[in-house]
């Protein structure tokens, strides 16, 4: 019989801050055990500590103590490129205020992890673009550039780029903050659809109470510590 | 690669204003050199050819004695039968165009009222323009076939005198066997030339007139040679040091000195002034370096969201170094190509139309690098080519610094940055 292993784990995870004298402890020996097609909120007051959680999750921070890993394996050890390496090959982000490269289409952003992972030819690159933007709902704006869209657009195109490169895991840092009612519904069906199509683990952080309502668990932070775990 | 290329591009277009004020610094760096470049070896080439045309020659051949005494100008350390011999072997070089004799002496030409020291040059009056170029700044007439009562002088000689073509003058030597003569010569032609020795204080008579009145019994004190020429200067002065080594070989007795060891003076005036160029052109390239690493810098700090986003996504610090070094590097082939084309057309006017310096500066200050006349620029690929490439490694090496600090920060404080 296999072992039972979960997809992301994190144990006893402390992190530090030093903020001019003082030492602010951000998150205080959290454990926490992901499973495969997840659809995890972490929830919790300002400061609770989301961001830097998921932060360490997705290897662009480090813990001052305890262990994570992905798959089994410890990531504490990794060097800058192994981190950047780990980040390209299973982890995708969505952020709050959607961070598209200014500069390139709407479909060239949708691009830009394939391009990183130089694993597809420029046509494979094209067409998993274009058939991402399609998924979001962003037919015939593959030209665009990201200040001639929408913030809902925009927050579209920084899913399909999550998403295009079919990574294990997407972390997502308050993705519908900026969104009014209605864009942020269709933002969370997407996701949603996303993590029932294609079994994508999703962990995002909000504030957000209609997202909370669609998540199926729960993870609740009160200073750095998780005060409450519930799955649905 | 293709997708950092076309964000560092796009990020260059995005800054117009910004890129083309850096890329105009470089330029204008650029430029400066070119012009100061070509003007210095226009000046160069004009001092060395007159040189040449004026006073030295390709190659200069006396004996070593008088070499020992060339500062006494003595007439008796004539060359003799070597002369000959000099001459079959210059004959057998197909590089040689022509020789020339030539003595020199001093004395001090009088108009009675005043006398003044002058350089007196005996001169072979057919073979010497085909050595020299004194004719073309002869007010006047070069040598007639009566020449033996015939003199050429210079013109601020002339002036100092208050003669003119047409009349006497008094000339003053010691004579080969150190005898005091005095006779008179007809100015058949004033000398107005880039050299100012020769305006200022040079007489020329010809032979048939210095045998009689220096007893010089055709006594010949330097052989003068013209080479072929070649427009670049360092093959030409390879030939003629070449020449050179192979007739002191043969000649030991005697003294071959090339226009290289004439002008030795000249020569070290010109790399002096070289480096006061390069040194011109650094300052502007220090300024250029400040500009990039500024526009750089400026276009880190604005892209701070942006270098997260791409971290995170997994692109390496070395990625994003290249991606602004790439930035750098591209404002400064943009800069370099820009000062190269407007430098060219620039540079042509000074080629084709040349600056009229004399008219400028006057013709005592042009008179002492020894020019005259307009200075025209001069073409040197190249330095042209050195300029562009230093141009754009400026430009590269101003926007590693800031390049390595955008690699250096920490993701989560990029993606926090507002």
């Amino acid at each position: 019989m296999e072992a039972y292993m979960a997809l992301l784990e994190i144990n006893k995870v402390r992190k530090e801050y030093r903020k001019g004298d003082k030492t602010v402890t951000a998150l205080n020996s959290v454990d926490l055990a992901i499973e495969k097609g997840e659809f995890l909120s972490i929830v919790g007051p300002s400061g609770s500590g989301k961001s830097t959680l998921l932060n360490i999750i997705g290897c662009l921070d480090t813990a001052s103590s305890g262990s994570v890993l992905y798959n089994g394996r410890e990531l504490g050890g990794l060097t800058e490129r192994q981190l950047s390496d780990y980040r390209r090959d299973n982890i995708a982000f969505i952020f709050q205020s959607y961070n598209l490269i200014p500069v390139l289409t709407v479909q060239e952003n949708v691009e830009l992890p394939l391009v990183i992972e130089r694993r597809f030819s420029k046509k494979q690159m094209a067409e998993k673009a274009l058939a991402m933007l399609t998924a979001v709902g962003l037919d015939g704006m593959a030209d665009r550039l990201p200040r001639e869209l929408s913030g809902g657009q925009e927050q579209r195109v920084a899913i399909a780029r999550a998403l295009v490169k079919n990574p294990l895991v997407v972390l997502a840092d308050e993705p519908t903050a900026n969104l009014d009612s209605k864009t942020a519904e269709d933002i969370i069906s997407i996701m949603q659809r996303m993590n029932s199509e294609r079994r994508t683990t999703f962990v995002f952080s909000t504030h957000d109470k209609r997202m909370e309502q669609h998540a199926k668990r729960i993870v609740t932070l009160k200073d750095g510590a998780i005060e409450k775990d519930e799955r649905r | 690669m293709d997708m950092i290329l076309k964000i560092a591009l796009r990020n260059i277009g995005r800054h117009k204003r910004r890129t083309f004020l850096s890329a105009v610094t470089i330029a204008a760096g650029l430029i400066v050199f070119i012009l100061i470049d070509s003007t210095l070896t226009g000046i160069d080439r004009m001092s060395i050819d007159n040189m040449i045309t004026l006073s030295s020659g390709a190659l200069k051949i006396q004996t070593v004695t008088y070499d020992k005494e060339k500062n006494t100008f003595p007439l008796n350390y004539g060359m003799g039968e070597e002369l000959s011999k000099v001459r079959a072997a210059l004959a057998l070089d197909k590089r040689v165009l022509h020789a020339t004799r030539r003595t020199q002496f001093l004395g001090q030409l009088s108009n009675y009222d005043e006398t003044i020291p002058v350089v007196g040059t005996v001169v072979d009056e057919a073979a010497d323009t085909m050595v020299f170029g004194l004719k073309p700044y002869i007010t006047g007439s070069y040598f007639g076939p009566d020449n033996g009562r015939e003199i050429l002088i210079g013109r601020q000689l002339a002036q100092d005198l208050g003669v003119g073509v047409g009349d006497n003058i008094t000339l003053y030597a010691l004579t080969k066997y150190d005898s005091r003569n005095a006779d008179q010569f007809r100015i058949a032609g004033l000398l107005n030339t880039a050299d100012p020795t020769i305006n200022h204080s040079g007489v020329f008579i010809t032979y048939t007139a210095a045998n009689e009145f220096l007893d010089l019994e055709n006594t010949v004190s330097e052989l003068d040679v013209s080479t072929k020429r070649n427009s670049n200067l360092g093959v030409f002065s390879h030939d003629v040091k070449e020449i050179q080594a192979t007739l002191q070989h043969q000649f030991p007795s005697l003294r071959v000195n090339t226009f290289l060891d004439l002008g030795a003076g000249v020569l070290e005036l010109t790399r002096a002034k070289r480096v006061a160029g390069i040194i011109f052109m650094a300052v502007i390239l220090v300024i250029a370096v400040v500009g990039i690493f500024n526009t750089v810098f400026m276009s880190v700090y604005e892209r701070i969201r942006e270098i997260g986003v791409l971290r995170a996504h997994g692109l390496k610090p070395r990625d994003i170094t290249f991606m602004f070094v790439l930035e750098g590097f591209i404002t400064g082939l943009f800069g370099s190509a820009l000062g190269i084309m407007v430098g060219s057309l620039a540079n042509m006017y000074l080629v084709v139309t040349g600056i009229p310096m004399e008219k400028m500066v006057g013709k005592i200050a042009t008179a002492s690098y020894g020019i005259s006349g307009n200075i025209y620029g001069e073409w040197n690929l190249p330095a042209m080519g050195i300029a562009f490439c230093l141009g754009m490694l400026v430009a590269t090496v101003a926007g590693i610094i800031p390049a390595r600090r955008a690699s250096k920060i920490q993701v989560t404080q990029a993606l926090r940055f507002a």
